[in-house]
């Protein structure tokens, strides 16, 4: 108990206050048990509603994750305890900027596709579907040039023509380009 | 002589034979690509088979398994990395092979010990499926209901990862399934006042989300192998009479491991390959060659992996019990079609069954020709920079899960289980007890209220219908069974590092 550990910055702190990352995810599930069986006791009671209601299994539900969420918990003191009886706790872990690096650029790819969202109805399907794909092969290391344009540019033609002319799905003509295409 | 009749009309009547070729292609496309696993490329191909025909619809999707499945071998021979996670096996000695300059050989192996194990999967889900699904006619609601929670506790026992978590994955799916209108009184639950929520949370957005999305985002963190090595060609050879003799044992080996593993959910190719690599290894009169570029290590795993593909269809068409990722896609496309399976099924839609099966015989036949005819634009996909793969991907799921509802509020959804998924791979929580879930969410639900309905809100009645104590038991022996499991685990561990500190 008395060994230090090592946290995302590099800095040396005491083992004690090194716990296991299922304690914590068991913590946030608990949460999100305690809130949905919050929100549960909100539905509306029928009078058509059998022996069980319509919030019955909801609040079943919310009791199971409460409970498998403490498991989760206890395991992961149970994790912790073993961790620093067997002086892993202390394992020097990778610093900071290294292991977010992955989900930095994970998060990235997703703000992509909100940003997709956001312009799809202003710019319309084919220059935004163009736009998304110089974005995406760009963040994920495509050199800028003709081959990244050429790509683009008979992509948005060959996802337009695809769903578009041939299935006929109604995406979103734009502001600018409506006119143009319809 | 009906369920000719059947299969011949679902042939000649539905666009069901090219929607079995258009699935073997896109499968095989799919699984070349390292990341993509099957289920993957059955998921980017779902919002499509929504104004299909059910028959070309399944069809299409169950195709894309079986080419899939080979697909995975080619960059597993190729660069070694496999393009689906049952390929792993066949990386072993496929990549020897091909640094001794025989990569065509074992693609032709491949090619050719899929389409046999394909067959055979084939033959045992026409065999198997009905029998097991008329014991299904006795169930009552009671019995339904602790069917469910079997499906739901074996598959989150026998998931990767730790049983809690598989459990806690099963429940959240639950959870996301009560959103909407409730089944029985109809009072809407956790909408918030979103119209769009009133139909629930579609499954099929859902499964794209954590599936596809998380895939590209885990991607978009990764180096592209590709990139980092040259350009690598291959061209098919197939095998020779006297090679397709000696590869005859270690295909049945694999067909029979296979037959046995798809059947058992949770199992799965990849299993199913290493076991049938291991037995193989075993039963072999040259042992060892194993390791160094063996023809039956190749043959093996790649007949066990397709006649998974088959056979992986039994518990989900008899008792709508999904054992993998696979065929939980496949029963949401049943699901979106409005078929339910089980025993009425068979009663209710001969047609569709037996159109499934000529479909599915029809994509292993065409396996063996597309697999000599698509090698060349799949090795071309291979060596393809991943910064374009994963833009067209993107692009791809936008414009497919727009055209299911036309509305950009199913693309937030996805984005939003997109990032769960996401989040649950990093925590190490299954991704098929959730969609499970969510899928048997309805079943489960209904049927708990009938049954409580019938008796006046009296639980005894789960365990006084002999189906359903049957059932309920045998849930709870799977459960225990993995904690067991799991604390001897922890135990082993802990042991490890006792030793290794002393």
């Amino acid at each position: 108990m008395e060994s230090s550990t090592t946290d995302f910055t590099g800095k040396q702190r005491p083992a004690l206050r090194y716990i296991a990352r299922d304690f914590w995810v068991g913590l946030v599930m608990l949460a999100v048990a305690a809130v949905y069986w919050f929100e549960a006791g909100k539905i509306r009671i029928s009078p058509l509603d059998g022996p069980v209601n319509a919030s019955g299994l909801p609040k079943s539900l919310a009791y199971a994750l409460g409970f498998l969420a403490l498991v989760l918990m206890v395991r992961g003191l149970i994790d912790t305890h073993f961790a620093i009886r067997s002086g892993k706790s202390g394992e020097a872990a990778p610093a900071l900027a290294k292991a977010l690096r992955p989900h930095l650029r994970a998060m990235g790819m997703l703000a992509i596709g909100v940003g997709y969202l956001l312009t799809v109805s202003w710019l319309g399907y084919i220059l935004t579907i163009a736009v998304l794909l110089v974005a995406v092969s760009l963040y994920n290391g495509a050199r800028a040039g003709l081959k990244v344009g050429l790509f683009a540019m008979s992509g948005g033609v060959f996802f337009h023509l695809m769903f578009v002319e041939f299935l006929g799905i109604p995406l979103p003509p734009g502001l600018i380009l409506a006119p143009i295409l319809n | 002589m009906e369920a000719l009749f059947f299969a011949w009309l679902a042939l000649t009547t539905t666009p069901a034979v090219f929607a079995a070729m258009g699935g073997v292609v896109w499968g095989i496309l799919g699984g070349a690509l390292p990341g993509i696993s099957p289920s993957i490329t059955m998921a980017l191909l779902l919002p499509f088979t929504y104004t299909m025909d059910p028959i070309p619809a399944i069809v299409l999707l169950a195709s894309t398994y079986v080419g899939a499945e080979y697909g995975g071998s080619i960059p597993a021979i190729l660069i070694r990395t496999p393009g689906t996670n049952a390929a792993a096996a066949t990386a072993i000695d496929g990549y020897e092979m091909q640094k001794q300059g025989r990569g065509g050989e074992a693609l032709g192996i491949s090619l050719v010990s899929g389409v046999i194990g394909g067959l055979i999967g084939l033959t045992c889900l026409v065999l198997l499926t009905k029998p097991l699904a008329s014991v299904a006619l006795y169930f009552t609601p009671p019995a339904y209901f602790s069917l469910g929670i079997l499906g739901l506790s074996v598959i989150a026992s026998l998931s990767t990862g730790s049983l809690v978590k598989g459990l806690m994955a099963g429940v959240i799916g639950l959870m996301i399934a009560t959103v909407g209108t409730d089944p029985v009184s109809g009072v809407s639950r956790f909408t918030y006042g979103a119209p769009e929520l009133l139909g629930g949370i579609p499954f099929i957005l859902v499964m794209v989300g954590v599936f596809a999305v998380s895939e590209l985002l885990v991607q978009s963190g990764k180096p592209d192998i590709v990139a980092s090595g040259k350009k690598r060609q291959l061209t098919i050879k197939l095998p020779s009479w006297a090679l397709l003799k000696r590869l005859r044992k270690p295909q049945m080996i694999g067909s029979g491991i296979g037959l046995f593993e798809g059947c058992m959910p949770g199992a799965g190719g990849s299993i199913a390959a290493f076991m049938a690599y291991n037995e193989a290894r075993r039963w072999s009169k040259h042992p060892e060659e194993f390791g160094k570029g063996s023809p039956e290590a190749i043959a093996a795993p790649e007949s066990a992996n397709n006649t998974v593909a088959g056979t992986a269809l039994v518990p989900m068409l008899s008792f709508g019990i999904p054992g993998s990722n696979s065929t939980a896609i496949l029963l949401g496309g049943l699901l979106i079609h409005g078929l339910q399976p089980g025993p009425l099924l068979f009663v209710k839609h001969p047609d569709f069954i037996y159109g499934l099966y000529s479909g599915l015989l029809v994509a292993n036949l065409s396996l063996f020709l597309l697999g000599i005819l698509i090698i060349t634009p799949a090795v071309w996909l291979v060596n393809r920079p991943k910064p374009f793969l994963l833009a067209g991907i993107y692009a791809l799921i936008f414009s497919g899960i727009y055209s299911i509802d036309n509305t950009l509020f199913d693309l937030y959804l996805v984005l939003l289980a997109g990032f769960a998924g996401y989040i649950m791979r990093l925590l190490g929580f299954p991704f098929l007890p959730l969609v499970l879930g969510l899928v048997l969410g309805y079943l489960i639900e209904s049927n708990y209220r009938r049954s409580l309905l019938l008796t006046g809100g009296e639980h005894r009645v789960f365990i006084e219908d002999p189906i359903s104590l049957g059932l309920l038991i045998t849930a709870l022996l799977f459960v225990v069974g993995s904690g067991i499991r799991d604390v001897r685990d922890a135990r082993k561990k802990l042991q490890q590092a006792e030793d290794s500190n002393s």
